[in-house]
């Protein structure tokens, strides 16, 4: 028996400190919050607690989706929101965009959103906050956009909570909200068919820096092209000369 | 059988003419109905010679091919021959009907209670309108007008009876009362056929007949006793006779009203507060689904109707993509007082509302409407939809949108929004072909109200577009507020030139992709008040 020692069962046996963190914290995620009914959530079911993602995205998520139930915080590029919504509206689920008036549901549908599943809300009035917690109950996708204003812990704790008993994912544009669970950050890195007065615009590249509390940051790029009649998204094939991107 | 015959026909008759106050009859006939609408349906002028066929035979023409020697009955080719320029079209009863109605609706509404008895004819019971109007000559002279106005030529016939009026409305007579043998009688014996809608087929051999036996008036006809008649022509050839003697016949049946399904309330007190209203308009909704269920229809366009005490009104009809149910009815009352009362739009009632009204546009059979038992609304639609209807409560219908592609050139004209539970109804056809229209990949960003950028060349002076779609100058800098970049790259040109036909709605301009050094592509506009963004690709 000595010689079992010998062999790294340790390992096998037992989880290392990381994946024990990382099981202690889904635990932690699955408790209701108080006064909500406990919900039966399978946890070897990781593929309908997952929101698809566009493909290049995938990669960089651990889980390779949204996680349902998460908090979401995107900042940068509006192609990659427009991402999220075509591709969870094309497996068949139902979104809602809640002050962000200028998201194109255009591009949407190009990138092939399904555009009767997705609601919008341009004006939520003074607390967009409660539009969202009503829409999680129903809908699997909410992006709210705050237009700036940092939402106290205090409502954001309710709201991830509510989050997390309906399964429906929330994005976060466009203001401080604390305790997201994934970050994500896009940045355009260039363009493609733009000449000196010719061509046209085939292509965004998009540098994507995704961020968790379970996970460190990684960073991959990503192409957004057009082809005839629709818009598709690739890994970059060959990293350009970067230029750095200036907010307007 | 001599003796009984007379007897059996005239007593009956005799009697009832002395027992009733004459019901006097209204005609209103529309010359050349099929021709005129065949015409009208095919776009020539009244002026041009038509005639319409049906089975290789002329079933009507217009006046001019009348003059030109075309008559009723005969063959397409001689027709042809005796009027090279006639059009000849094919007969459609749908089509004639179908532009029929108007003007039943323009009499409808002057003199209700009609009966169509075919295209192009329409008679009713003078009684009311003749009294309304004063006299037969007004109300005739009013009839014409009322449909004249909608640019059809028609006239008008008085008479006791049903065939004299409709008679008399081919010779735009007004028969007094008593006197429609005396007006029948010196007219020829073929107008007992000329009817079609109050003759039987078999009428034009009797009418040939008759001819034949030397009969050429309907008087002649109607000097005859009604027992021969009878016992030699049989059944057709006595109701021949009894129109050409002006004896009793039917009176006029009106259209009998569709179901109203129209529920009103009358409010007292007037309605100030919206939960009050609201409340008012459950109730309303409650009572319209009974009604609409004991009619065995479900409404999917409802028109909801306030008035206030000062007479303001509100009204705006809901379509629906499924049909309403008595909640979806009653959230629908209440968004649009809400809208109203609490002065969210512009223009505020003055005083409470009086009046609340609902009236179902268009409904369908119920039956039509049974839901899928597989494969219809799923359980996540049912969840999603009743979450947003939620928010409709909270915010209005109309703040809760559902986009649908539309047509048009620029990103933001091709989505169109509309409330969450009205029809998806693009506001123009996206499968149109759209010369002009940026192809993919959209802007991720539109703006929705543009705003005003310069776009400078070398010399620091503005980049127009010319007249031919040109650029003026290769753009070097774009300034967009108090910020400045320099232009590394562009694209275009693209002009569109739209609705240049509508001096209103014209509007010329010119897109043009625009890269910034170290930051966004830009997607701008050219319009006559200068350059604009419209989007970003971000």
């Amino acid at each position: 028996m000595g010689e079992l020692a010998e062999f790294p069962l340790d390992g096998v046996e037992r989880p290392s400190r990381q994946e024990r963190i990382q099981s202690l914290r889904r635990r932690m995620a699955a408790i209701p919050a108080r006064g909500e009914v406990e919900r039966a959530a399978p946890a070897d079911a990781p593929a309908d607690r997952l929101l698809p993602v566009p493909e290049p995205l995938a990669d960089v998520l651990p889980q390779g989706g949204l996680v349902r139930g998460s908090v979401v915080s995107v900042s940068g590029a509006t192609s990659l929101l427009i991402g999220v919504l075509a591709s969870v509206t094309a497996a068949g689920g139902h979104a809602a965009v809640i002050g962000h008036r200028r998201l194109s549901l255009l591009a949407a549908a190009e990138m092939g959103a399904q555009l009767q599943r997705v609601a919008v809300i341009p004006d939520p009035g003074p607390d967009p906050v409660e539009i969202a917690a009503v829409l999680l109950d129903g809908m699997d996708l909410v992006i709210l956009g705050l237009g700036g204003i940092a939402v106290p812990s205090s409502r954001t704790r309710a709201v991830t909570a509510r989050a997390r008993s309906k399964g429906a994912v929330l994005v976060v544009v466009d203001g401080r909200w604390e305790g997201a669970q994934v970050r994500l950050d896009a940045q355009v890195s260039g363009y493609e068919g733009l000449g000196v007065g010719r061509g046209r615009l085939r292509g965004t590249r998009l540098s994507v820096r995704a961020q968790g509390r379970a996970f460190p940051a990684r960073t991959t790029r990503m192409d957004v092209c057009a082809t005839r009649t629709r818009t598709e998204w690739k890994h970059a094939d060959r990293v350009d000369s970067p230029r750095r991107p200036v907010a307007l | 059988m001599e003796a009984r015959g007379p007897r059996r026909f005239a007593a009956p008759t005799g009697r009832a003419v002395s027992a009733r106050e004459p019901a006097r009859v209204l005609a209103l006939w529309c010359p050349d109905w099929p021709a005129v609408a065949a015409a009208a349906a095919a776009d020539l002028p009244a002026s041009e010679p038509v005639a319409v066929v049906a089975a290789n035979r002329v079933l009507a023409c217009s006046a001019t091919a009348r003059a030109a020697g075309v008559r009723r009955g005969l063959r397409r080719r001689e027709a042809q021959a005796r009027c090279p320029e006639l059009h000849v079209l094919q007969a459609d009863p749908n089509r004639d009907a179908r532009l029929f109605e108007p003007v039943v609706e323009a009499v409808d509404a002057t003199a209700p209670g009609v009966e169509v008895l075919r295209p192009g004819l329409v008679v009713l019971a003078a009684r009311g309108v003749v009294r309304w109007f004063g006299s037969e000559e007004a109300a005739a002279e009013r009839l014409v007008d009322e449909v004249a106005a909608l640019g059809v030529e028609c006239q008008v016939g008085i008479a006791d009876e049903l065939s004299t009026a409709v008679l008399a409305a081919r010779r735009g007579t007004l028969v007094p009362p008593g006197k429609g043998a005396e007006f029948l009688a010196p007219l020829p014996i073929s107008d007992l056929a000329v009817e079609p809608s109050l003759a039987a087929p078999e009428r034009e051999e009797l009418v040939d007949l008759l001819r034949r036996l030397g009969l050429r008036t309907i008087g002649a006809f109607a000097a005859l006793s009604a027992g021969d008649v009878a016992s030699r022509f049989g059944t057709d050839a006595v109701r021949a006779h009894r129109t050409a003697c002006g004896h009793p016949e039917r009176p006029p049946s009106g259209r009998t009203p569709p179901p109203d399904l129209t529920v009103e309330q009358r409010c007292d007190p007037p309605l100030e507060r919206v939960d009050a209203a609201a409340f008012a308009g459950r109730a309303l909704a409650e009572l319209l689904h009974v009604r609409l269920a004991a009619a065995g229809v479900a409404c999917t366009r409802l028109l909801v109707a306030a008035r206030t005490e000062g007479g303001e009104e509100l009204a705006r009809t809901w379509r629906c993509a499924e049909p309403l149910t008595p909640d979806g009815t009653a959230d629908r009352v209440r968004w649009q007082l809400d809208g109203w009362l609490t002065g969210r739009s512009r223009d505020r009632p003055t005083a409470g509302i009086e009046v609340l009204r609902l009236e179902p546009v268009e409904v369908v059979s119920a039956g039509a409407l049974q839901p899928g038992l597989w494969g219809g609304v799923g359980d996540e639609d049912e969840r999603a939809r009743r979450a947003l209807v939620r928010v409709q409560g909270l915010l209005g219908g109309e703040a809760v949108l559902v986009g649908v592609l539309s047509g048009g050139r620029g990103p933001a004209e091709r989505i169109t929004l509309v409330p969450v539970g009205d029809e998806r109804v693009p506001a123009s056809d996206p499968e149109a072909p759209w010369p002009g229209r940026l192809p993919p990949p959209a802007p991720a960003m539109v703006l929705t109200v543009p705003p005003s950028i310069a776009l400078l060349d070398d010399a620091g002076a503005e980049v127009a577009v010319t007249e031919r779609g040109l650029l003026s100058a290769a753009p070097a800098h774009l300034r967009w507020g108090s910020r400045g970049w320099q232009v590394v790259g562009w694209a275009g040109p693209w002009p569109v030139d739209e609705y240049w036909w509508d001096p209103a709605e014209a509007r010329a301009v010119a897109r043009l992709q625009v890269l910034l050094d170290g930051s966004r592509a830009l997607l701008v506009i050219h319009t006559s008040g200068g350059w604009k963004v419209e989007g970003v690709y971000d």
